[in-house]
């Protein structure tokens, strides 16, 4: 590309690693203010464990709240990983090289507080819905029932954080040999460990390329497979109007990616911020997240679209009265009102424009209103879909988030902020072999008076 | 060379110059054989058949929807197909991907066959009965406190396919101008007035390639969303609502998503003809084949996964309109077509499409293109003649009962055929007045190609324009 400030590869290597083989002067404090708010939500999930799910504020019939939300939210977050990872690099897109890593880490640490968020505690008795899922316990008999969605979500997401860390172990091995060539002591010998000797033969550089590519095209049918499976745990069942629609694994989906492509568009703008990389990312890479965000929010849109026409066009009276609900009645009218503007009315048309998307600060505040909205799409479609009164209910009651719910929540995005500086202190977050690959491979063509950017291509 | 005897460049390496690219072309584009008059008769042939098949139709009137079920598919059949193909042109290009060049006329030459198509939409709009035995509509909104008018499925999807016909042909038109004004300055006579016309005023200004290049880029878009709108209304009002009780909120990308597969299936087919037959081989090569079954693979993934997580709603919900809805397309009367459409359309494609031996080839594309093809063709005739045979469409909860299955007769056999040799005359009258591949784009494609050593090798680098 044509913004991209040449460095040779020494300089890529003290770039990109000054903040491994060092430490910057505010990781410490960053750290330590996450890890604490990290185990506040640790010590409300003990206490949750202790006492049970009454110290969330459900009540019947809200079983699900916080607790889901969060689950579908950090789920739908770690599309970013696959979606900027495999497709891109399948696709040959240039601008994903400085953005891989961020991206397949934050699918990493999505996933565990996808994990963390409660999938099994909101079972209530953790314990017991343990041998519900694993199949482990032999001797009484006591079998996994396949037919449930319960049981598929645990499968998914475990096969897909495999398939994710695999990913960034693989293309983690040519920088860890870097790393290891740089280093002394006790940390050379674990980075020589942990690169798996790595000594960049040909041979070896062939097997990293393939294995990439193989694990991206296989782990795409598991990234499809996930979200479509978390958007069963709602679908599959008739109890509830508003989740009982044919389109919610594709909207689910696109939903995820949304969310998960402008969470890794945050994390770049954060690198510039914290890291300097401002010579790695340059605005293109911006501009180019930028469009990628204006096709996917508005394919996401028209699944938005189509699920809302076709509960209408339904005509039935349940399903009317929970749109109506949703969308008129308070306290759900806020939010979504805020939800349709953060998720795409406020940022979509700010995307139009070049200026914006090359703008780190537009960029910043764009991409978290983007995530503010899908947390509040799950929310609503969560909530109001079973806090109305069904024929057969006994009780009814109404939903407020506990502090516990808060603390959890809050838990969830400190682990994944600490993960990924963490990660940043202990391997480099921006990969070094693609950022020289690339450079190797970028060409100019010059077309009259203009300067072409150009690749090789086979 | 590679080890099937192609080259991976064939398609690119031949013709050096602009002017040796311009010549070639426009030879090509001037010259037509014995072969080429014989299907313009065979197709004209169908046509006619088509014609005869209609009469004998609407000597029957329009009053029983049922009987038109075999029409109704073969309109869908060639929306989903021809009126598809564009795309194949569209979305390379917006991606800029270069291998697109040499079939992006092709694509788009499909464009005018969507005329064929709102001809064929038509006298559907007799057949599709009123809304006032209270039929679900997507036009249900009651905003004004007036009843919904009787005939608004019918007016809004004409629009729409008039607005998509429309587009299209504005499409290939726009892409074709520098063409045009090429033939115009190398032609004489009649055929020189009326490239000169065809080409609006085309001097090749750096506005006007400006203009041209800008407007292909919102015509392309808008083709796209014309496209997605004409799927999800003929889906809705032309085939959901007359099955009552079948609610599927995905079915209109289904069909769309299955459409574009048929799309690019279809310039498959034209591009092995001009391959093999047409002599464009030096432009029609491995490049172009691997670029487009890669794209027919993904195709084939993806309808399948939305036909997946519809079915997968309707039988684990088990709702009784759900289970008569599974009934009706796929367990009950039109089994044997389900079968076909999943073994064809998605089978196949992807357990043949995963080996890269078979993507990057002639004829393994093609092959699984003409399946695909078929595919359509039966899932067309699974949906539109289930759909069209249920007699009663009041707004029920459920079909209460589930028809059998409705054979073809005669007459629906001539419409189909007339359908299909419909769209290929057109097609090929088409190409006779527009270079089936597009000049300009191979002559723009010199621009960006390079190619230059890399240590022990020779690489090409290609370049990808802001």
């Amino acid at each position: 590309m044509q913004e991209h400030i040449d460095l040779d590869q020494k300089q890529v290597n003290e770039t990109l690693l000054k903040d491994v083989v060092g430490t910057p002067r505010w990781w410490l404090p960053a750290v330590g203010f996450l890890g604490m708010v990290f185990l506040a939500g640790v010590g409300a999930f003990g206490y949750l464990l202790n006492k049970g799910v009454g110290v969330w504020g459900q009540n019947r019939p809200v079983f699900w709240a916080f607790d889901m939300t969060n689950f579908v939210f950090w789920i739908g977050i770690s599309h970013a990983g696959i979606m900027i990872s495999a497709i891109l690099r399948l696709t040959q897109a240039e601008w994903r090289r400085p953005v891989t890593r961020a991206a397949e880490v934050l699918t990493v640490f999505s996933l565990t507080a996808a994990l963390m968020a409660a999938p099994l505690t909101h079972t209530g008795r953790p314990w017991r819905s343990w041998l519900w899922i694993f199949p482990y316990d032999f001797e009484r008999g006591v079998w996994p029932n396949v037919r449930s969605a319960f049981v598929w979500d645990p499968s998914a997401v475990m096969t897909y954080l495999t398939a994710s860390t695999l990913f960034v172990i693989i293309a983690l091995l040519p920088d860890l040999a870097v790393i290891r060539d740089r280093t002394t002591g006790m940390r050379q010998k674990i980075y020589g460990f942990l690169c798996l000797g790595w000594r960049g033969t040909p041979r070896q550089w062939k097997l990293q390329a393939v294995a990439g590519i193989l694990l991206s095209a296989l782990v795409l049918p598991v990234f499809v497979s996930v979200h479509s499976i978390v958007s069963w745990d709602f679908a599959v069942q008739i109890g509830v109007e508003g989740w009982h629609s044919t389109i919610f694994a594709p909207y689910f989906i696109i939903g995820a990616i949304h969310s998960g492509v402008s969470a890794v568009a945050t994390v770049m703008v954060l690198m510039v911020w914290l890291f300097k990389w401002d010579k790695v990312l340059r605005p293109d890479h911006f501009d180019a997240i930028g469009r990628l965000l204006i096709i996917v929010a508005t394919v996401w849109f028209f699944a938005f679209f189509l699920e809302w026409v076709f509960a209408l066009y339904t005509l039935e009276k349940p399903e009317l009265v929970l749109r109506e609900l949703q969308v008129f009645k308070m306290p759900y009218m806020p939010l979504f009102l805020t939800f349709l503007v953060t998720a795409f009315f406020f940022p979509v048309p700010l995307w139009l424009f070049k200026n914006v998307r090359r703008s780190l600060f537009w960029m910043f505040v764009t991409t978290i209103s983007v995530n503010i909205g899908m947390w509040l799409e799950r929310f609503l479609i969560i909530v109001p879909g079973i806090i109305r009164r069904q024929p057969t209910e006994f009780n009814w009651g109404s939903y407020h988030p506990s502090i516990i719910e808060i603390l959890i929540l809050t838990a969830t995005f400190a682990w994944v902020a600490m993960g990924m500086l963490v990660f940043a202190k202990v391997f480099p977050l921006v990969p070094l072999f693609d950022i020289k690959e690339g450079m190797v491979g970028r060409h100019v063509i010059k077309i009259g008076r203009k300067i072409v950017p150009a690749s090789i291509r086979e | 060379m590679h080890s099937n005897g192609h080259s991976a460049h064939e398609g690119q390496a031949a013709l050096a110059t602009a002017a040796a690219v311009q010549q070639n072309l426009q030879q090509r584009h001037e010259k037509s054989g014995n072969m080429f008059r014989l299907a313009v008769l065979f197709s004209a042939g169908l046509l006619v058949l088509g014609v005869i098949g209609f009469i004998l139709r609407i000597a029957d009137g329009v009053s029983d929807t049922a009987m038109w079920g075999y029409y109704a598919a073969a309109f869908a059949f060639v929306l989903s197909t021809a009126v598809a193909a564009p795309m194949v042109a569209i979305a390379p290009r917006i991606a800029k991907a270069h291998w697109r060049r040499p079939i992006s006329r092709i694509a788009e030459l499909f464009g005018i066959v969507g005329i064929f198509n709102l001809l064929l939409f038509i006298p559907l709009i007799w057949v599709l009965p009123p809304l006032d035995n209270g039929r679900r509509t997507l036009w249900f909104f009651d905003m004004v406190g007036e009843p919904v008018p009787n005939y608004s499925p019918h007016i809004w999807a004409t629009l729409a396919i008039l607005a998509l016909a429309a587009v299209g042909v504005m499409l290939l038109w726009v892409s074709a101008l520098p063409d045009f004004a090429a033939l115009r300055d190398r032609t004489t006579g009649r055929k020189q007035k009326m490239y000169a016309w065809l080409a609006r005023g085309w001097y090749g200004t750096t506005q006007q390639w400006h203009m041209q290049k800008h407007r292909l880029g919102i015509l392309g878009a808008f083709y796209f969303m014309m496209f997605i709108f004409v799927h999800f209304l003929i889906t809705v009002d032309f085939l959901m609502a007359l099955v009552p009780g079948w609610i599927d909120a995905l079915y209109p990308v289904t069909h769309a998503a299955s459409a574009l597969q048929a799309g690019a299936a279809s310039v498959i087919i034209v591009m092995v003809i001009l391959r093999q037959w047409g002599g464009y081989k030096e432009y029609i090569g491995l490049d172009q084949f691997w670029g487009l079954g890669k794209l027919l693979f993904a195709l084939s993934l993806l309808w399948i996964w939305f036909w997946f997580s519809s079915f997968n709603i309707f039988w684990f919900g088990r709702k009784p309109n759900e289970i008569s809805v599974l009934e009706l397309f796929i367990k009950g009367p039109y089994l044997p077509l389900f079968y076909a459409v999943f073994v064809l359309s998605f089978a196949f494609p992807l357990f043949f499409m995963i080996w890269n031996p078979i993507r990057k080839s002639i004829w393994g594309p093609t092959v699984l293109a003409v399946g695909v093809l078929i595919g359509i063709f039966l899932d067309r005739i699974r949906m539109y003649v289930a759909g069209y045979s249920v007699a009663d469409q009041s707004p029920l909860h459920a079909m209460d009962h589930v028809p059998v299955a409705n054979k073809p007769d005669i007459a629906d056999i001539f419409i189909l055929f007339g359908a299909i040799g419909g769209s290929i005359l057109i097609y090929l009258l088409a190409s006779r007045l527009i270079p089936i591949v597009s000049i300009w784009e191979q002559k723009e494609l010199l621009l960006y190609k390079l190619h230059k050593p890399f240590h022990r090798t020779h690489v090409r680098v290609m370049g990808k324009p802001d």
